[in-house]
């Protein structure tokens, strides 16, 4: 088959349905927009969450115990596999930072030091609130063992949080791109409506429904192109311009995974799957019922 | 076997629980121009749907050429089309292209090189006598003008069957006249002729094989019948 058929067809059926491709393009860019938009702040709040998880400290507060007894609760405590550090903090060096963080006014209590020894434990970012809280419940029975203490809400809060963004950018980004598949998927249709003379003719002369069909899910793809290059555009403007110049404090923001190629190129991909895919749905279920069998 | 292109045996067709075509049997020669005629209703444009897979039998055999139509898959009917030339009453023409590309599309949809579809389309304006006008759009061209673009159209991928459906009927008498001659010249030139019409007058002008289509069955008429219509 003539790719310069293809691509004349193709670009033809795109002039002939102005208002509906542009619509289309339209759909398909606001919904690509958007999902970048969603995909970039998901990322920037993931890794937040993540730094967030990594400066999660329990603190075991111990009675007089012996350096046996110590130990034994330090190797107790690197067997989990969420430990990652384990730091015993003396009284003495508990005093010291107690100084440091109170200044003149810790001079009151004179030399009185009332400081329990701790162990400092830094779990690793993976480890989930309900695992610390497992491992916090068992070392609280601990013998030697005074309190125990972590930030548990704060880290469920932010556990639940983005959560709650991951499903919703997900929900909120399938939502929109079905719409703009539909769209697409509609603007197909009355291109093919709009030449069902032609495709009559085409099948009384003996084309194959594959060779009609390609000139459309060409122009489905070329839609999707477009509105990926728009999307594209929306989103430089948007975190380059846009966001440092009238929404400053939310200028970090940054590229996914560091580089802009990463998001580019998915926008790209994501274009062409929905401009291909509904394209191709219509064209296959229309083609069949214009015209002749 | 005679050398038929076209070979229908016990033929019944049904549309919404009744029957069309009633155990019907028809063959056609490679030379043959051949009538077919009958009221309106009388199941003619079912007949030649038959033959190129708009509409299947619900009994019988449909031989066209190397094509057993009924057992055809769907990939293979656009084979069985390209060996036939369609034209219809309704012209077809694609009114937003020239003449040249109304007949090119035809090549093109068959995936030929487009020094090959210059040519072909070419040989086929000048055998309808319009290549003065292959630059024209349809809307410049007169009824029966047009019908001959159709027929170049139908001619462009060498069929060894031509289909009409009722070509005059949009036609003054003298271009239906033309219209006919010049598928007589045609059909001399080796090409069977299926023409369905209900322009008595030509049948009697242009006498050839005259089928008639009524309640379901085909008859051949004599010579004294067909000029008696």
């Amino acid at each position: 088959m003539s790719a310069f058929y293809v691509v004349k067809e193709g670009i033809a059926g795109f002039k002939r349905a102005r208002f509906a491709a542009f619509s289309s393009i339209t759909a398909i860019a606001l919904s690509l927009l958007l999902l970048a938009v969603l995909a970039r702040v998901s990322f920037n709040a993931y890794e937040l969450a993540d730094s967030i998880r990594a400066d999660v400290q329990v603190e075991i507060y111990l009675q007089d115990i012996d350096e046996n007894r110590k130990n034994s609760i330090r190797q107790s405590l690197l067997e989990y596999s969420i430990v990652q550090e384990v730091e015993f903090v003396s009284r003495e060096q508990a005093m010291e930072i107690f100084r440091a963080d109170f200044g003149v006014e810790s001079e009151l209590l004179g030399n009185v030091n009332f400081l329990p020894a701790s162990f400092k434990v830094i779990t690793t970012p993976e480890a989930r609130a309900s695992e610390i809280q497992e491992l916090v419940s068992e070392v609280r029975s601990y013998r030697g063992v005074e309190e125990v203490t972590f930030n548990q809400r704060g880290l469920e809060l932010l556990e639940e949080r983005l959560r709650v963004l991951i499903i919703v950018g997900i929900l909120l980004g399938a939502f929109i791109g079905l719409i703009a598949m539909i769209l697409v998927y509609n603007t197909i249709r009355l291109t093919i409506y709009s030449k069902k003379d032609l495709i009559k003719a085409m099948k009384l002369v003996g084309a194959t429904n594959s060779f009609i069909k390609r000139p459309f899910m060409f122009e489905g793809v070329l839609q999707g192109l477009i509105a990926s290059g728009v999307a594209i555009l929306g989103m430089w403007a948007l975190f380059q311009y846009v966001i440092p110049r009238y929404l400053p404090q939310a200028g970090v923001i940054s590229w996914p995974f560091g580089e802009w190629y990463f998001l580019t190129g998915a926008l790209i991909v994501l274009g062409l799957i929905m401009g291909y895919f509904s394209s191709r749905l219509a064209a296959k279920k229309f083609i069949r019922e214009t015209g002749i069998s | 076997m005679a050398d038929f292109v076209i070979d229908m045996r016990n033929v019944t067709v049904e549309l919404d629980n009744r029957i069309i075509l009633d155990d019907l049997d028809f063959s056609l020669k490679s030379t043959d121009f051949c009538y077919l005629i009958g009221t309106t209703g009388a199941g003619k444009s079912s007949f030649l749907k038959l033959l190129y897979r708009d509409l299947l039998p619900r009994y019988g055999d449909v031989q066209v050429g190397t094509f057993n139509v009924p057992r055809l898959k769907e990939k293979e009917v656009p084979m069985l089309r390209r060996s036939l030339g369609i034209v219809f009453q309704d012209f077809q023409l694609l009114p937003d292209r020239t003449v040249y590309e109304n007949v090119a599309f035809a090549l093109e949809v068959t995936g030929n090189k487009r020094s090959f579809i210059k040519k072909r389309v070419l040989e086929c304006l000048a055998l309808v006598g319009l290549s003065h006008k292959h630059a024209n759009m349809p809307g410049d061209l007169s009824g029966g003008e047009q019908q001959r673009v159709v027929i170049a159209r139908a001619l462009a991928n060498e069929p060894r069957i031509m289909l009409a459906d009722e070509p005059t009927g949009n036609l003054d008498p003298e271009a239906s006249r033309s219209i006919i001659q010049l598928l007589e010249q045609i059909n001399n030139r080796g090409m069977a002729i299926l023409l369905v019409t209900h322009n008595y007058d030509l049948v009697k002008s242009f006498p050839h094989r005259t089928l008639k289509l009524k309640n379901g069955k085909i008859y051949e008429l004599s010579e004294q019948e067909i000029k008696d219509l």
